[in-house]
C-alpha cells in the first residue's frame, strides 16, 4: 500500500503540474452535443458544449447516471426507492433517512408550509384514485374522497432534522408522490455535477417541463426558451433567454381526462381534493430548479389574487399564470406578455 | 492454506460461535453461508436500535458514497471519518453527509483511531488486501466491496483474519439481500422447477465505462477499473455479483473456469476488456455462463435459472417464474374420441414470449439499503452476517479464476 499510495500521491503532483501548464494553452473550440434518457416517466435531455464527442458522451453518462440515481431514490412507482420505503415504514415511528432525501422532504414541506398546502407531496391517493397513476381517468365517488382524507395532508409528516427521521403522527401510511418538484431536485443535482466537471455552458430538460440552464451558449446571451401560449397552440407568449436559471411549466395540456365534456387536470388542489379548474398554465423562472418545479405548482393551485400576493416578496421568482378565458397574470416576469399580443412577443433577460 | 488454519482445539475453546463458523468455511467456503431464515429476516428487518455507531471509510469514491448515503439510513450510524489519496473525495463526502467529516491522506491513520466501530472499505479492488488485513488486524469489523481480493492468497488471508481475530466481515454481494432474490431461491431450493442445471448471467451496458478524468495524470487513479494493475475489469466489477449467486443456487464453489474478451469498441489505451464470456464448471456438470458487453444494452443486467421444470429469471427490481411444458400428465379416457386436424404446430422449439409468474413479496428494498443495514445489526449483535467473507471468497475464486483463464487462454481448474 505504501508503494501504491507513493504513486497515487505522485499522481496527483503531477496533475497539479500539468494544470498549472494547461492555463498556458489555448482552449480547444467548444462544439455542441446532445443526447436524450428515459428516466422518471418522461424524456431527460441535454445539450453542452464540449472540446470533443469522447468526453462529451463521458459527461452525458455521468449526467444521466445522476438522474437515474434520483429516480432510484425518489420514485413512488419503484418500491425499492427510499420514499418508498418511507413511505410504507413512518407511520409506525420515526425512520431515519439520508440527508439528501431528508433535504428534499424538508425543502417539499417548506413549500407546503409556505403556501398553506397548495403544494404537499401527500397527495399520491388522490391521483391514484382519479385514476391518472394507470392513464385511465375516473372520477371517485364523494365518500372514496372521505375515506382518503386521513391519508392525505402534508402537515402529518413530522421531521426531525436531529435524528434525521420522518414520522407520520396520523399512523397511516402515505403515498408520497414527488412528481411535482422531483424532477426539478434531480435537475438540480445534475447542474451542480457538471459544474463540478467544469461545464460552463449546457441545457437540460425534464420533459420539457423543468428547464435548467448553465451559462449560455458560446457568443450569446443565454439559452433561448419559448413559453407557449396554451390558448393559442403553436403560438407562443413568451421567449426568454435563459441563463444559470430554471423555469417550470406546469400545464394541462399534457395530462388529463375528458368525462362528459368536462376536462379533468392531473394537478390537485389538496385542500379540496379535486383537480384545479380554470388555470391552462403556469410558468416560474427560479435560480433552483426544485423550486421552480414546485412553484409552478403553487401557482397552478392557488387563485390569482393569492399568487400575487404569494410571490409579491420573492422578486427573484418570475410568474407567469395563463387561465381560462385568455386570463394572463405576470409576476415579475421579464417584459409584459400579458398585454402583448402572442405573435409579438419579446426576448428578455431573466439574468439582468 | 491448511497451515494458516488455528489450531481447532484451541479455536474451539476461546472463540465465539462467530469465529467458529469462519474457521470452518476457510476449508469450505460455503460450509456456513446461509444463515437460518429466522436469523436472516432478524437482520434484514427494519431496524429500532438507535445506540450510536461510529464508521470510518478508506476510499469514498463514487460507489463508497452510495454506501454512505445507505449506512446513514441506520438509526444511529455517523461518519467519523474518512482516508482517501484523492483528497477531492472528502468535499463530496462531507456533502453526502451534511457535515464535515474528519480526513486522513493515509488509511493507517484512520485504522489508527479509537473511535470507530466499523470501517467501510470501497476501494479499487487492487488495492483490498492491503486494506481489508491492516483493518481487521488492527480490531475493526469491516464492510468490504466486493470483490473480496485480487489474489486467491489475500482472500483467504482475510477469511482467516476475521477469525483470527473475531472480527466480523460483510462483503459487498449485497443481492444476498435483496427481498425478491432471496424469496425467489427458496422457492428454487425447495425445488419449484425442478433440478438447476444451468445458470445464464448477462450484464450488458451501452457506455465506455470511463469516468470524466479532471487532469490526464489522474486518468489511472480515476478510471482505475479500465487497469489491471488494480482492476480484473468487467469478471470482477459485474460478474462477481452473478458468480456469488451462482454460488448461493448451486451451494457451491467453482471447480473450472475458461474464459474470453476483447476490446471491441474502446479502443482508447485501456487495458481491461470491454467485453467478457466466461463459463463456470460446478460439480455433477452444472455450469454458470456469464457475458457482459459495454456496447449494446439489450440484455441488460439479468441472471437467468434454468431448471428441468423451469426457469428463474431476476433482475435488479423483480423475480418471474416460468414453467416448462408438463413432459407427461394423467388424463382421463376420452369417450368421444379425437378429431383428426391437418395442423402442424412448430411453436415447440420457439422462445416463451408470453408472461411469467412475478414473485409477490411485500417489501421490495433496495438491496444496498438492507445490506448495510444487516451490516451494523451484525455490528450491534456480534451477530455473523449473510455474505460472509467466505461468501466472498466463493466468488473470488470464480472471479480471479476466470480472469487468470482469460489471460492464459485456456481452462483453469481452481483449488478450493
Amino acid at each position: 500500500m505504501e508503494k501504491s499510495l507513493k504513486r497515487a500521491y505522485r499522481l496527483l503532483l503531477l496533475g497539479a503540474v500539468a494544470a498549472c501548464t494547461c492555463v498556458v494553452q489555448a482552449a480547444p473550440p467548444q462544439q455542441r452535443f446532445h443526447q436524450v434518457h428515459r428516466a422518471m416517466g418522461t424524456e431527460f435531455t441535454i445539450d453542452l458544449y464540449t472540446s470533443d464527442e469522447q468526453t462529451a458522451s463521458q459527461i452525458a453518462g455521468e449526467a444521466f447516471d445522476e438522474v437515474d440515481r434520483i429516480e432510484a431514490l425518489l420514485s413512488n412507482y419503484l418500491p425499492t426507492s427510499e420514499l418508498s420505503r418511507i413511505s410504507r415504514e413512518a407511520a409506525t415511528g420515526p425512520v431515519t433517512t439520508d440527508p439528501e432525501t431528508f433535504a428534499f422532504l424538508d425543502r417539499s414541506l417548506h413549500w407546503s408550509r409556505e403556501s398553506n398546502g397548495a403544494f404537499d407531496i401527500t397527495v399520491g391517493p388522490l391521483l391514484r384514485a382519479w385514476g391518472f397513476y394507470f392513464h385511465g381517468g375516473r372520477i371517485p365517488s364523494e365518500a372514496e374522497l372521505a375515506a382518503l382524507r386521513s391519508h392525505l395532508g402534508w402537515s402529518n409528516i413530522a421531521l426531525d432534522p436531529a435524528n434525521r427521521t420522518v414520522h407520520f403522527l396520523n399512523g397511516q401510511p402515505m403515498d408520497l408522490d414527488p412528481g411535482s418538484i422531483g424532477k426539478g431536485f434531480a435537475i438540480d443535482r445534475v447542474a451542480a455535477l457538471l459544474r463540478q466537471q467544469g461545464i460552463s455552458s449546457a441545457f437540460l430538460s425534464a420533459g420539457g417541463s423543468t428547464l435548467y440552464a448553465i451559462g449560455a451558449p458560446p457568443g450569446q446571451a443565454g439559452w433561448p426558451v419559448n413559453v407557449p401560449d396554451p390558448a393559442h397552440p403553436g403560438s407562443t407568449v413568451s421567449t426568454i433567454l435563459l441563463k444559470d436559471q430554471s423555469l417550470s411549466t406546469g400545464a394541462c395540456t399534457e395530462k388529463f381526462f375528458i368525462q362528459n365534456g368536462h376536462r379533468y387536470c392531473h394537478i390537485f388542489n389538496p385542500l379540496t381534493m379535486r383537480p384545479v379548474e380554470g388555470m391552462l398554465q403556469t410558468s416560474v423562472i427560479d435560480p433552483s430548479a426544485t423550486d421552480s418545479d414546485a412553484l409552478s405548482t403553487v401557482g397552478f393551485v392557488l387563485t390569482p389574487e393569492a399568487s400575487t400576493r404569494f410571490f409579491a416578496d420573492r422578486p427573484n421568482t418570475r410568474v407567469l399564470l395563463l387561465a381560462q378565458n385568455s386570463g394572463c397574470l405576470a409576476i415579475h416576469w421579464p417584459g409584459n406578455p400579458c398585454n402583448q399580443p402572442s405573435s409579438q412577443s419579446s426576448q428578455d433577460h431573466p439574468h439582468d | 492454506m491448511t497451515d494458516r488454519q488455528p489450531d481447532r482445539r484451541v479455536f474451539l475453546q476461546g472463540l465465539s460461535a462467530l469465529s467458529a463458523i469462519s474457521a470452518m468455511s476457510l476449508a469450505n467456503p460455503l460450509a456456513a453461508q446461509s444463515p437460518s431464515e429466522a436469523e436472516a429476516a432478524r437482520q434484514t428487518a427494519p431496524a429500532t436500535d438507535k445506540t450510536p455507531i461510529r464508521l470510518g471509510i478508506i476510499g469514498p469514491g463514487s460507489r463508497g458514497q452510495e454506501l454512505v448515503r445507505s449506512f446513514l439510513r441506520v438509526p444511529g450510524v455517523k461518519i467519523t471519518a474518512a482516508a482517501d489519496v484523492y483528497p477531492a473525495r472528502f468535499a463530496q463526502l462531507n456533502h453526502v453527509c451534511g457535515y464535515e467529516v474528519p480526513s486522513h491522506h493515509d488509511f493507517r491513520a484512520l485504522l489508527d483511531r479509537k473511535d470507530l466501530d466499523a470501517v467501510v472499505i470501497a476501494t479499487p479492488l487492487g488495492l483490498h488486501g492491503q486494506h481489508v488485513l491492516p483493518a481487521l488486524e488492527s480490531g475493526h469489523h469491516v464492510y468490504g466491496e466486493k470483490t473480496l481480493a485480487y489474489t486467491v492468497e489475500d482472500a483467504q488471508k482475510i477469511v482467516a483474519a476475521t477469525a483470527e481475530h473475531k472480527r466480523i466481515f460483510q462483503i459487498g454481494h449485497q443481492y444476498r439481500y435483496s427481498p425478491w432474490i432471496r424469496a425467489a431461491i427458496a422457492r428454487v431450493q425447495q425445488g419449484e422447477i425442478g433440478e438447476v442445471t444451468h445458470i445464464s448471467g448477462y450484464w450488458h451496458r451501452n457506455n465506455d465505462w470511463r469516468r470524466p478524468v479532471p487532469d490526464p495524470s489522474l486518468e489511472r487513479l480515476i478510471n482505475w477499473r479500465l487497469y489491471r494493475e488494480w482492476s480484473l475489469g468487467l469478471i470482477a466489477e459485474l460478474g462477481s455479483h452473478h458468480m456469488d449467486i451462482a454460488n448461493w443456487v448451486f451451494g457451491a464453489t467453482p471447480i473450472a473456469a475458461i474464459a474470453s474478451g476483447s476490446i471491441a469498441s474502446y479502443h482508447d489505451g485501456r487495458e481491461t476488456d470491454d467485453n467478457v464470456q466466461v463459463v463456470l464448471s460446478y460439480p455433477e456438470g452444472r455450469r454458470f455462463i456469464f457475458t457482459s458487453m459495454t456496447n449494446n444494452s439489450k440484455m441488460g443486467d439479468q441472471l437467468w435459472l434454468y431448471g428441468t421444470k423451469g426457469s428463474l429469471n431476476l433482475t435488479l427490481e423483480d423475480a418471474t417464474f416460468f414453467y416448462e411444458p408438463r413432459r407427461i400428465a394423467p388424463a382421463a379416457p376420452d369417450a368421444n374420441g379425437v378429431t383428426t386436424s391437418a395442423s402442424y404446430r412448430p411453436g415447440g422449439e420457439m422462445p416463451y414470449r408470453g408472461p411469467g409468474k412475478p414473485v409477490e413479496i411485500t417489501t421490495a428494498e433496495d438491496p444496498t439499503t438492507v445490506a448495510t443495514r444487516a451490516f451494523i445489526h451484525c455490528v450491534r449483535t456480534g451477530t455473523q452476517p449473510i455474505a460472509t467473507a467466505q461468501v466472498g471468497l466463493g466468488s473470488a475464486l470464480g472471479v480471479i479464476n476466470a480472469h487468470a483463464a482469460r489471460m492464459a487462454h485456456k481452462e483453469i481448474a481452481i483449488q478450493t
